[in-house]
C-alpha cells in the first residue's frame, strides 16, 4: 500500500483541499539604493570622476530581511511610519523594483491601486483615457472594450464620457480612474493610501468594491495610516519599521504596539 | 471560496534574460504601444489646427529657403532641387524628432514606471511609430510638389515603405542608446543635439554627393544616413532601384543599431526604478 503523506490524509479526512501555495511570497528580500556621496549630474563630470576613481557610494537599505507569506484570499494590512519602507515593499511586490537580495514570488494576476489615472491626458476624452489607462495597466484592448460599458456604469459618467477629461471635476476623474483600475477582478490587489483622496461617497464605493473582490477570493494588501480602516478590514497586520518587519500578527495587537511606539517617540522628541 | 492558484506569474529569481524579457513584455503590451502612439498623435492634432499643419509646414519652409539659396548653385547636378532636398529632409526630420523626443518620453514615463510595472520600451516604440505617421502624412505635400514641378514618379517608389521601415529601426536603436544615457545624465541629450547638427552636414541631403571631392567622400560613406538617403533619392528622385548591396548594407546597419540599442536599454532598464 502506498504511503499517504499525513498532511494530505488529514485534510482529505476534513473534506478540504490540499493547502494552496501563498499568493505572494517574499524570502529574505532586501532593497538597496546606491547613492553617490556627491551627486553627479553631468556626463562629463561622471567620466572624469570615474577615471579618477573618485566616485564613492553610500548604501541606503530601504528594505532588509523581509520574509513574508501572504495566503490567497487574505486581507493584509501594512502599517509603519513614513519612510519605513511600506511603499518600497509594495513596489517590490508589484514588480516595479527588483529586489537587491532575496526572492519575490507572485502567484496570480496582480492589480496595483497605487496611482489612479496613470497616463490620463487632459485633452483626450474619457473614452480615450479609459483605453489608454487600461492598456497601461496591462489589459488588452479587446478586454477593455468588452468591459467598457460596465466601467462607465460604475463611474456614472455616461453623459460626459466623450468629452475631454479637462472638463471633468476631480471627483469624476477619480471615479473613472478607479473604475478602470478595478474593472477586472484581480487575484491580488495592492492598495496604497489612494483612498485618501476623494469624497465620502467615493471612498464608500471603493471599500464596497474591495469588499466584493475579497468575498470572491482576491488577496488584498493594504497600506494605510488609517488604523480604524486597518482594524476593520484586515485579518493580519505587518508593521514595517526602518525597512524591517517589526511585528506581524493580529490587527489589534500590532496596532496597539505601533501606536504605543509612535506616541512614545513623540513624547521623547 | 479560496482559490488554489499555483501558477507563478512572477518570480524574481527566475526571470528570463532582460534582453528577452523586455521583448516578451513588449509583445504582451502591444496594445499599449498602439494606444500610446495614438495618444501622441491625437495630442498634436487636438492642441490646435496649426499644430498639424506646422509639422508639415516646417520642412516645406526649410525646403523653400534652401531652394532659393542653393538650387542655382547645384543646378548642374540636380534638376529638381525642391524634390531632392525635401525627400531627404523628411527623413532627417523624422530621425531628429524620433530620437530627441524619446528622451523626454522616457523621463516622463519614469513617473509611471516608479509606481506600476510597465515595459518602458513600449513608449520608445510608440514614439517612433507616432513620428513615422507624421512622415507618412508629409509625403502628401511631397507628391503635391512633384505634381506641380512636373516631376515624374516611377515604380521604384514602392520601395519607400521598406526604406522607411529601415530608418525607423535605426532611429529606435539610436534613440534607445541616447535616451538610456540621457535618463541618468541630462546633459548627454544636449551633446546629442550638437552631434545631430554636425550629422546633417555630413549627409548629402542639402547638397548632391557629386560636389564633394573624391578624397573626402569616405566621410560620407561611413555615415549610415548617407546610405539611407541614397535609397530614398533613388526611389523618389531618380526613379530607379538601388543596387542590392546598398539594401543589404542598410539592412545590416538597421539590424545592428536595433540590437545594440535594445541590448543597452534592457541591461540598464532595472536601474531606472532605482533612480530617486
Amino acid at each position: 500500500m502506498d504511503h499517504i503523506p499525513s498532511e494530505q490524509f488529514v485534510t482529505a479526512l476534513a473534506g478540504g483541499t490540499a493547502a494552496a501555495a501563498p499568493a505572494v511570497e517574499l524570502r529574505g528580500v532586501a532593497v538597496r539604493y546606491r547613492l553617490p556621496s556627491q551627486p553627479v549630474h553631468s556626463f562629463k563630470e561622471y567620466i572624469i570622476r570615474r577615471l579618477k576613481g573618485q566616485i564613492r557610494y553610500q548604501d541606503l537599505w530601504a528594505l532588509q530581511d523581509i520574509t513574508l507569506s501572504i495566503q490567497p484570499g487574505e486581507f493584509l494590512g501594512i502599517i509603519g511610519r513614513n519612510g519605513a519602507g511600506k511603499s518600497t515593499l509594495l513596489k517590490v511586490i508589484a514588480r516595479v523594483l527588483r529586489p537587491t537580495r532575496g526572492r519575490v514570488i507572485v502567484r496570480g494576476r496582480l492589480a496595483p491601486l497605487l496611482e489612479l489615472g496613470a497616463g490620463f491626458h487632459m485633452d483626450l476624452t474619457g473614452r480615450e483615457n479609459v483605453f489608454l489607462n487600461g492598456t497601461l495597466l496591462g489589459y488588452r484592448r479587446d478586454e477593455i472594450a468588452a468591459r467598457f460599458d460596465a466601467i462607465v456604469d460604475f463611474a456614472e459618467l455616461w453623459e460626459f464620457i466623450d468629452m475631454p477629461v479637462r472638463a471633468y471635476s476631480f471627483g469624476m476623474l477619480m471615479r473613472l480612474a478607479f473604475s478602470v483600475a478595478t474593472a477586472f477582478r484581480p487575484d491580488i490587489l495592492l492598495v496604497d493610501e489612494v483612498l485618501a483622496v476623494g469624497d465620502v461617497q467615493f471612498r464608500k464605493k471603493c471599500m464596497q468594491r474591495m469588499g466584493a473582490f475579497h468575498a470572491s477570493g482576491t488577496t488584498i494588501i493594504l497600506v494605510s495610516h488609517h488604523m480604524d480602516l486597518v482594524r476593520q478590514f484586515c485579518e493580519r497586520v505587518v508593521w514595517i519599521d526602518h525597512g524591517r518587519i517589526r511585528m506581524v500578527g493580529e490587527p489589534d495587537t500590532v496596532i496597539r504596539a505601533y501606536t504605543h511606539y509612535v506616541m512614545g517617540h513623540e513624547r521623547r522628541s | 471560496m479560496v482559490q488554489t492558484l499555483n501558477t507563478v506569474v512572477y518570480d524574481s529569481a527566475r526571470r528570463p534574460h532582460p534582453f528577452l524579457e523586455e521583448w516578451i513584455e513588449l509583445v504582451r503590451y502591444r496594445d499599449l504601444v498602439v494606444q500610446w502612439a495614438n495618444r501622441s498623435i491625437k495630442i498634436r492634432y487636438k492642441r490646435s489646427i496649426l499644430g498639424v499643419l506646422w509639422t508639415l509646414l516646417e520642412p516645406l519652409i526649410i525646403m523653400a529657403i534652401l531652394t532659393v539659396v542653393f538650387s542655382y548653385a547645384f543646378r548642374v547636378a540636380i534638376q529638381n532641387y525642391p524634390i531632392y532636398v525635401l525627400t531627404g529632409l523628411l527623413m532627417w526630420d523624422f530621425f531628429v524628432r524620433a530620437t530627441t523626443t524619446m528622451v523626454k518620453e522616457m523621463i516622463a514615463s519614469e513617473n509611471l514606471a516608479h509606481r506600476i510595472y510597465v515595459p518602458i520600451s513600449a513608449f520608445a516604440v510608440a514614439n517612433v511609430f507616432a513620428y513615422a505617421f507624421n512622415w507618412l502624412i508629409a509625403l502628401v505635400p511631397l507628391m503635391g510638389i512633384a505634381l506641380v514641378t512636373g516631376h515624374p514618379m516611377h515604380l521604384p517608389i514602392i520601395t519607400l515603405p521598406v526604406t522607411m521601415g529601415l530608418v525607423m529601426m535605426f532611429a529606435l536603436g539610436v534613440g534607445l542608446i541616447v535616451s538610456t544615457i540621457s535618463v541618468f545624465f541630462h546633459d548627454f541629450s544636449l551633446m546629442y543635439d550638437v552631434l545631430l547638427r554636425a550629422w546633417l552636414y555630413l549627409t548629402p541631403i542639402i547638397y548632391p554627393i557629386d560636389i564633394v571631392p573624391e578624397h573626402l567622400r569616405f566621410l560620407l560613406w561611413i555615415n549610415p544616413m548617407t546610405h539611407y538617403v541614397r535609397l530614398l533619392h533613388d526611389a523618389v528622385y531618380f526613379g530607379r532601384y538601388s543596387p542590392l548591396h546598398v539594401w543589404a548594407l542598410c539592412g545590416m546597419i538597421s539590424g545592428l543599431a536595433l540590437l545594440i540599442g535594445w541590448w543597452w536599454f534592457t541591461r540598464t532598464r532595472d536601474a531606472f526604478a532605482y533612480r530617486c
